[in-house]
């Protein structure tokens, strides 16, 4: 005779093992990050895409075969006509570059399918906006409502039926492939019901907003010196602080700065597009910004952020005029960051140092609100934007 | 919600137990808990054990297997029986009543295998819960610890779980390295043996140790107590299970069998046995590119039962493992019915899959060894300990013709190093040339 009994159970017995699970995998997420900010696809989207990152499975590390040919598998097929030869598996062929064959054995990849917020959610969650004013403004802190995804539990109003029919319809062709789904023996129609497992209710997170505005001036050396793979470091950077500002504020106005040796006020395709020719005279770029904001946005109501994208090629005889201008602007934003971009297979010869004249000077009253920054590849990106908002040590 | 009653169940034991009883099995007694879906795979991702301590790994386990079963890769938890005196076994509420009559059917049968098979007499089953309870006992004071914490010991459960199975398969008895030292002291003194003569007892170890785990518990000089504990814990979890691993094939096979069995002795009515038939031959289906252990163990003992009588079944659940079941009980004439084969991917330049053998006279003796290969735990690299020099750990991979998957053995080695604290090396083949990775 055996016993039987009602299981006891007081608590869900893996939820901590399965928190600890999750944190490691976003984790893993925010590593899996860095290599995706410098990607082309995800530059100019706008916030409700939804772009894919591969993100690593955490591995359980253990010794195991790999495929050669000594490894041989075996199979077996009652009833079933097989051949000596007969090729029962496609392999893959090893990809260029990718190192020893199979070396990526077992690599569980999961693919994170989330939107550009949220991915700034788990970027920018560490960072803090460089907040120095924040006396001087008076903030409220905005709640906001707002849908953030789909849960398996909710209450009834909040179900998405949308999500829910393909969950089942998800269910449904997994379990055709599997010849598992119920057959009506009189109609002979599948009989597959919704599960409980498939509603998806609509989760609704209060999200606090910093209720100020803000405006970001862009500025960018258009100059003949500027190559392509420059400004595409300098597209990437301003993509990422536009982002994360975006992020952090309400409102965001943006203005776009192209110069040469003089300033002008252009659309953000100009900005980006323009064919590069001409001199340089940094000093024409912040001087336009501080005409601007004496017109349109007054200090005291707007954070100003400022951010500056050069290969450093100024002409000698601009870099007092630059040094001053800069000093000035700096003094009303909330931040001005002057960025270098060098890469070094690009350098020009005569150029020795990795930093220009107007750098090493900045570099002396560097502090507080004006940063200086260097990138030198898109791989920079990320650590010097940690660097910025973070204060952390360059990783 | 389900289609059966506590009352029902009892009935239906009540048949199953007489029915087992008059065929001979003897088993321990089996405790059965009702649980919903959630607390099986919760139950599944322990192992089954009432209480486990907690990793991260289990959590992982869970989502797993919760995802495949919504995407219905994966059918509705079968069976879960741990191997304890008395045998605790899961019955999910959500499985229809045939379903229930199947598994605890098959349930007398794990257990009786549990009992009488001669791989788990040491599994202690008396008090497996108890120890396990004291294990995590241990492990979550280790995580309260202000001076240790959970990051520290879930680090180190890592590590242990990189060379879990790195133990000796082969069920030997194992001699410290002590009592080894004392051995060879006595027999180089009463040997006139010529190997003897320059023998260096001060080698370490004196033989090959398979047991990775016992040995770095044993011969690392900076462990600290909890260190060792934990080692010793996941070392005790692995010997525990090591048998469950070597009878895969067996197990499931003699569990079938006799489910099978019982079940067309039940009478079951056709609304039960028609749906009954439907489930037993959806478990015991081959998998084509995969041994499905539940057909291929269950095809044997049939074959056994044909051809010898059920007396022989019954003898050779008891003395066999996986290995030496299908050595002595498989023969060419059955393996060409089930149409085994093997196949093998084809080298850089083609790397297609293809078929090697099909079973005829010439090929079974090689294609029985690439069986025995994936069974019983053979699927698992061999790695021993083979010298400590100066402070380095040396490591070797018995080499059996299977190239070790280098990222693994690279981490792997990387966890082994963090335990031992110090240097580690493995030597091995890659593409038949010596390799070496530290």
């Amino acid at each position: 005779m055996s016993i039987f009994r009602e299981h006891k159970t007081t608590a869900d017995r893996s939820a901590s093992d399965r928190s600890r699970h999750k944190k490691k995998i976003e984790k893993a997420i925010r590593e899996g990050i860095t290599d995706v900010v410098a990607d082309e696809s995800i530059i100019g989207h706008d916030g409700k895409k939804k772009i894919k990152i591969p993100v690593r499975g955490i591995k359980e590390w253990q010794f195991i075969f790999g495929d050669n040919e000594g490894h041989k598998q075996v199979g077996s097929a009652p009833g079933q006509d097989i051949q000596k030869g007969q090729v029962i598996k496609k392999g893959q062929q090893p990809q260029p570059g990718q190192g020893k064959a199979g070396k990526d054995k077992g690599e569980e990849m999961y693919e994170v399918e989330i939107t550009l917020e949220e991915l700034a959610e788990y970027l920018f969650e560490s960072l803090q906006l460089p907040d120095l004013d924040r006396k001087k403004f008076k903030k409220l802190l905005d709640v906001k409502p707002k849908k953030h995804g789909t849960r398996t539990q909710g209450i009834r109003p909040r179900l998405d039926k949308k999500k829910t029919a393909i969950e089942r319809i998800k269910r449904l062709s997994a379990s055709r492939m599997h010849g598992t789904v119920e057959i009506d023996p009189i109609t002979g129609a599948e009989i597959f019901p919704y599960h409980d497992n498939d509603l998806r209710y609509s989760h609704i997170q209060d999200r606090p907003k910093e209720a100020t505005d803000a405006v970001i001036f862009f500025m960018m050396d258009v100059s003949g010196s500027m190559s392509t793979n420059i400004k595409y470091i300098a597209r990437s950077f301003y993509f990422l602080l536009y982002q994360f500002l975006k992020h952090k504020y309400e409102h965001i106005d943006i203005v776009f700065i192209a110069h040469t040796t003089e300033a002008e006020e252009v659309d953000e395709e100009r900005f980006f597009k323009r064919a590069a020719s001409g001199g340089t005279h940094v000093s024409s770029a912040p001087k336009l910004a501080l005409e601007i904001i004496n017109k349109r946005y007054h200090p005291s109501a707007w954070n100003i952020y400022a951010f500056h994208c050069t290969d450093g090629d100024n002409w000698d005889d601009d870099n007092a005029a630059a040094f001053d201008a800069m000093k000035e602007l700096s003094n009303i934003c909330q931040m001005l960051c002057y960025t270098e971009i060098s890469v070094d297979s690009e350098r020009p010869s005569w150029q020795s140092e990795k930093t220009s004249k107007l750098w090493n000077n900045l570099g002396k009253i560097e502090g507080g609100k004006l940063r200086l920054a260097m990138l030198s590849k898109s791989q920079d990106i990320w650590p010097t934007f940690k660097k910025l908002f973070g204060g952390l040590p360059d990783v | 919600m389900s289609d059966w009653t506590f009352e029902e169940l009892q009935e239906w034991d009540e048949k199953i137990v007489k029915i087992a009883k008059s065929h001979g099995l003897d088993w321990y007694d089996i405790s059965y808990e009702t649980i919903d879906y959630h607390e099986m795979i919760g139950a599944m991702a322990y192992h089954g054990m009432p209480s486990h301590f907690p990793h991260w790994s289990y959590g992982k386990t869970f989502e797993r297997t919760h995802n495949m079963y919504n995407m219905g890769l994966e059918g509705l938890p079968y069976e879960l029986i741990i191997n304890s005196d008395p045998s605790i076994a899961y019955l999910m509420k959500e499985n229809p009543l045939h379903l229930q009559v199947l598994i605890m059917a098959h349930c007398v049968g794990h257990s009786d295998f549990f009992k009488n098979n001669r791989t788990f007499r040491d599994t202690d089953a008396v008090n497996v819960t108890r120890r396990f309870r004291s294990a995590r006992q241990r492990i979550q004071s280790y995580v309260e610890d202000p001076t240790i914490g959970i990051d520290k010991v879930e680090d180190l459960i890592d590590s242990c779980h990189a060379i879990q199975y790195q133990i000796d398969r082969r069920g030997r008895m194992r001699k410290s390295e002590k009592a080894l030292r004392a051995d060879y002291i006595n027999r180089i003194r009463s040997s006139k043996d010529e190997k003897y003569k320059n023998f260096n007892i001060d080698k370490l170890p004196l033989e090959p140790e398979f047991d990775i785990m016992l040995f770095i518990v044993e011969n690392c000089k900076n462990l600290e107590n909890w260190e060792r504990d934990i080692i010793n814990i996941v070392h005790e979890e692995s010997m525990y299970f090591m048998p469950q691993i070597r009878t895969k094939v067996m197990n499931e096979g003699w569990a079938s069998f006799w489910h099978y069995r019982i079940s067309n002795e039940l009478d079951l009515p056709d609304k039960l046995h028609i749906p009954f038939l439907k489930s037993h031959n959806q478990v015991l289906r081959p998998w084509g590119g995969k041994i499905n252990p539940y057909h291929l163990g269950f095809e044997i003992f049939k074959k056994i039962e044909e051809t010898k009588g059920i007396e022989e079944c019954f003898f050779a659940r008891e003395v066999h493992n996986d290995e030496s079941f299908i050595m002595e009980h498989l023969k060419e004439e059955h393996a060409r019915e089930l149409n085994l084969f093997t196949y093998s991917p084809k080298g850089k330049k083609n790397p297609d899959w293809s078929i090697d053998d099909v079973v005829d006279e010439e090929s079974w003796p090689e294609i029985r060894a690439a069986l025995i290969k994936s069974i019983g735990g053979n699927g698992i690299p061999v790695i021993y300990v083979e010298e400590v020099v100066k402070d380095t750990l040396i490591l070797r991979h018995e080499h059996d013709g299977r190239d070790l998957e280098l990222s693994y053995a690279e981490n792997c080695i990387k966890h082994i190093a963090k335990m031992w604290k110090g240097p580690v090396k493995l030597y091995t083949l890659l593409e038949d040339e010596h390799f070496e990775i530290s």
